[in-house]
């Protein structure tokens, strides 16, 4: 029994802070919650288990233990893929940060309620609204008849469409907006926890704002700004209708292609074996960047 | 004083951007709105004719109806379940100690690192290998599990803020550890549990990615409707959905802002 | 043990109300109490004191059950309650920040243990109006624990403990969170309640001179030990420890040596002054050890006349309304300075700052410890 205590020791003693010191309901509180992970990891397992069994074409049964999955995955078409996933997360992560700390300063720092207010809700209601909407939204803003060129078409400073969709600068673009709204939260939360002591030390001995700003402000906001590129690498990396409605199956993310793997060919050993290989390049990506990080996160305060 | 003239001219460059960027996060819901009054057939900015056509389309439209009613279905018993799920076990995370407890608890934040093609996918393997029909239980389950790390982190805070002398000095005056918990912790634990439920809600009705990998034609949830309709057609009526999304949406935040602070709940509130 | 022996020994310890028997609790690596042994009696307030960290809250907690004891037992009215869980001690506590229920109305927070006995609800109406009587609190019963004022919220939090008739109440420093004069109207408040309802009373702080007023009996204790047991008096006149001593009272520490002991009494020689103390407090008491006394303020006089036990230099006069304090540097002080304390106000004009003086000293209640060096 996962949950269980044991018998002999009926008391089980937690921090030294007082607390009704038996454990009623441990069961009852535990057992669906674990039953819950259990499910997940199952259905985590079956991906691992697929990715190393042989694909038996028009079936949705598998085959015998291989690694030609993987070996596939080496080839140009896939590998480029990969290579094409990583360099937009990057773009995306980049510009997400460039563009999401003014907003979080902003957000941060401004006295007026009001106005935080409707940042605030400006900036998470695009969360809430769900892939498709958002790059729906974005179709009708960077398509041909979109947006953009109609405007750049009637100020006559184009004579015909500039083509966004189905371009990778369509894509981050569009990418970026959907990650903005992370990246602005976590570094706000950062910001947020910045002594204002500190910036006010700063301007008591003689800095002006921009000053103050590099060197007090930003330094001390570093482990956001880790958290916040980490977060929007991984996010991106997820995505899927984005890259799937506006690159319109010419950008290709691997997430586009765990889709049209699993379900147009219903090849799930290859499906999953792009699913294993996209966690662990996410993983050590992450973990990579932490490691290059992490002498910028002691900067931050605690 | 030169120094303030400085400070002005930063001033207005800062608000420019901001109002520059906001306006980047706002271009495309503008946008959309527009569109969506367009008369004329064709996915086109400006409209040129303004109608309410597209609206009465979306709402008329039989698979959107059955996405809305499916993800209805969904999403109240995946957010209401893992409310329950979740609540029960961040209470046990934050007061008892038991075997596995770390194990457990990466595994149901994991969903949160883990892309949700991933999820969708392994969830249709599973009920594949089980030879389960992909019905709503598949997807439920599946929306559960995405759902959880939300709910548990929200409850987890709010169980953290709980001032643990309240449920002392009901069990001080008498009251069982089942009488405490109904009486004293869950009034006082009230408001995060809601706020985590609606949290789940939204997440869980916007869910597209996994929904699209573990639904199937009788089930398909809005998004899932959406993302079909506007592969195949191009007008408006998708725009007047988008627009009513996000109406109800902002509404809903600006709501939750004003009773719950957003702002304590996202974790941007400034400490002093 | 023959029946007599064990119905002896249990009507004993039914006269007590709480009992710890070598009790023994350890948080991790860090002992909080040591095996205490203690007794309280039925119907008395008995004060735990002492500074933060030496294990008072923790006792409390022990005896409310939200700890259990890693050894030894505690009863409660003769009965060992170790492992019973706190919802069935029959005890009512009152804490720091009172804990009212926010979501519950005054009326609904202190009928609440009565609920939780399945009372009916005309039993319990009645009863609330009339511990709202006892705590002078009617008319209040359908506000909200935040649209009161922090006298009205302890009045509450004290009027729910009470209500349930508790074996014992245990009270976490209640006053603390109180401004200064409602502090003294409330601590009087709460001893007459105490002391007309006779409950035994476990009270927990770390202000001496609140002991001092309000105890039946004192328990100092210090790093998880108990170290002395006793009334008020007792505990302030004649303190058994060194830490007792400096503790309770503004004690004034001056060095000296033993000139000879006889019997229970040991002679200090300060100067010119000859003070007896008794001997419980020294360690080896031998003629020409080297002792610290511990003299109260009140026991200090600036005199010519002999014996003269020191000199010194005043450092300031501070007026404090009833009293002067009156800092004055001296070498023969453990710590370079002694505090006197003069009633009526006519001693300010007396001497001036920066005048050198001569003290005499009261030995009445004077203590002396072995000199820490």
């Amino acid at each position: 029994m996962t949950a269980a205590v044991s018998q002999s020791r009926p008391f089980v003693y937690l921090e030294p802070s007082p607390v009704v010191t038996q454990q009623p309901f441990l069961r009852v509180f535990v057992t669906p919650a674990t039953l819950c992970a259990f499910g997940f990891a199952v259905a985590m397992i079956a991906v691992l288990q697929y990715s190393v069994r042989a694909y038996i074409p028009g079936s949705l049964e598998a085959g015998g233990f291989t690694l030609s999955n993987f070996v596939a995955l080496l080839k140009p078409l896939y590998a480029r893929v990969f290579l094409d996933t990583v360099w937009i997360c990057f773009l995306t992560a980049f510009f997400t940060l460039i563009v999401g700390y003014p907003l979080a300063y902003a957000l941060v720092f401004t006295p007026n309620v009001a106005i935080k207010s409707f940042v605030l809700v400006t900036v998470v209601t695009p969360l809430f609204l769900g892939e498709v909407v958002r790059t729906y939204s974005w179709i009708i803003v960077l398509g041909n008849n979109g947006f953009i060129n109609s405007t750049l078409l009637k100020l006559g400073l184009i004579d015909s469409p500039v083509q966004f969709m189905f371009t990778k600068f369509g894509v981050v673009t569009a990418l970026v907006h959907v990650t903005l709204p992370v990246m602005v939260i976590m570094l706000a939360a950062a910001l947020s926890h910045i002594d204002r002591d500190y910036q006010k030390a700063a301007e008591s001995l003689g800095a002006g704002p921009i000053r103050t700003f590099i060197t007090v402000t930003l330094p001390l906001s570093a482990p956001g700004i880790v958290a916040g590129v980490t977060t929007a690498f991984a996010w991106t990396f997820s995505a899927f209708a984005t890259p799937q409605l506006i690159g319109g199956g010419r950008v290709n993310m691997v997430s586009n292609l765990v889709y049209q793997l699993g379900f147009a060919s219903f090849n799930f050993p290859f499906a999953a074996a792009l699913c294993v290989a996209g966690l662990a390049l996410t993983f050590i990506t992450l973990w990579l960047f932490r490691w290059i990080a992490r002498p910028l996160e002691r900067m931050g305060p605690h | 004083m030169p120094r303030s003239a400085f400070q002005r001219l930063l001033r207005v460059i800062g608000i420019s951007v901001v109002v520059v960027i906001l306006g980047f996060l706002a271009l495309p819901a503008v946008v959309v709105t527009l569109a969506a009054f367009n008369d004329k057939a064709i996915l086109a900015f400006p409209p040129e004719q303004w109608s309410w056509r597209w609206f009465v389309k979306a709402v008329e439209y039989e698979d959107f109806r059955a996405g809305f009613r499916n993800g209805a279905t969904v999403t109240l018993w995946a957010s209401s379940t893992a409310l329950v799920i979740g609540a029960a076990f961040a209470f046990a995370i934050d007061r008892y100690q038991f075997r596995f407890k770390r194990l457990i608890e990466t595994i149901l934040i994991s969903p949160l690192v883990i892309p949700h093609f991933t999820v969708g996918l392994g969830f249709l393997i599973l009920a594949a290998e089980l030879g389960l029909a992909r019905g709503f239980a598949v997807v439920i389950v599946c929306h559960i599990v995405l759902v959880l790390p939300f709910v548990l982190r929200s409850v987890y805070v709010s169980l953290r803020n709980l001032d643990p002398r309240y449920e002392l000095a009901a069990a001080s005056l008498g009251a069982t550890p089942g009488r405490v918990l109904l009486t004293v912790t869950l009034p006082l634990l009230a408001p995060g549990l809601a706020s985590g439920w609606l949290f789940a809600a939204i997440l869980s009705f916007n869910e597209f990615t996994a929904s699209l990998f573990v639904t199937s034609q009788r089930t398909q949830t809005l998004p899932v409707a959406m993302y079909n309709y506007v592969r195949e057609y191009a007008d408006p009526s998708m725009a007047a959905l988008s627009v009513m999304y996000i109406v109800v949406t902002a509404l809903l935040l600006t709501f939750a802002n004003a009773f719950l602070g957003l702002g304590k709940v996202m974790n941007v509130e400034r400490s002093h | 043990m023959s029946n007599a022996a064990i119905k002896g020994a249990s009507a004993e310890r039914t006269d007590f109300a709480v009992t710890l028997d070598g009790v023994t609790k350890r948080f991790g690596g860090v002992i909080a109490i040591h095996e205490a042994h203690l007794t309280i009696r039925r119907g008395e307030l008995m004060t735990l004191l002492g500074p933060s960290g030496c294990g008072k809250t923790t006792v409390l907690n022990l005896v409310a059950g939200f700890f259990m004891p890693d050894s030894g037992e505690i009863t409660i009215d003769g009965a060992p309650v170790s492992r019973l869980p706190t919802y069935k001690r029959e005890i009512g506590m009152m804490f720091q920040n009172y804990a009212l229920f926010p979501h519950m109305t005054v009326e609904a927070n202190i009928g609440y243990g009565l609920r939780m006995r399945g009372v009916n609800r005309a039993e319990i109406h009645k009863r609330i109006s009339e511990v709202l009587s006892l705590v002078k609190l009617r008319g209040l019963e359908d506000r909200r624990p935040r649209q009161l004022s922090g006298g009205q919220q302890q009045r509450v939090a004290i009027a729910r403990a009470l209500i349930i008739n508790p074996k014992v109440l245990l009270l976490d420093e209640p006053f603390s969170a109180l401004d200064k004069n409602l502090r003294g109207s409330m601590q009087v408040e709460v001893k007459e309640i105490q002391r007309k309802l006779g409950v035994t009373t476990i009270f927990v702080t770390h202000d001496q001179s609140e002991a001092l007023s309000l105890s039946d009996r004192i328990t100092v204790m210090s790093d998880g030990r108990i170290l002395q047991v006793g009334t008020p008096e007792e505990i302030y006149r004649c303190p058994a420890q060194r830490f007792v001593a400096s503790f309770i009272g503004d004690a004034n520490v001056l060095k000296g040596k033993i000139e000879r002991v006889e019997g229970a009494t040991a002679l200090v020689a300060i100067g010119d002054a000859r003070i007896p103390v008794p001997v419980t407090g020294l360690n080896k008491p031998s003629p020409n050890a080297a002792v610290d006394l511990f003299v109260r303020c009140e026991r200090l006089a600036i005199t010519t006349a002999k014996p003269i036990a020191c000199t010194g230099r005043i450092s300031a006069l501070i007026y404090q309304g009833g009293y002067i304090d009156i800092h004055i540097e001296t070498p023969a002080a453990a710590e370079g300075k002694v505090l006197l304390r003069l009633p009526g106000h006519g001693s300010i004009t007396k001497w001036q700052v920066g005048e050198t003086v001569g003290m005499a000293i009261d030995g009445t209640d004077a203590v002396a410890f072995a000199a820490s060096c």
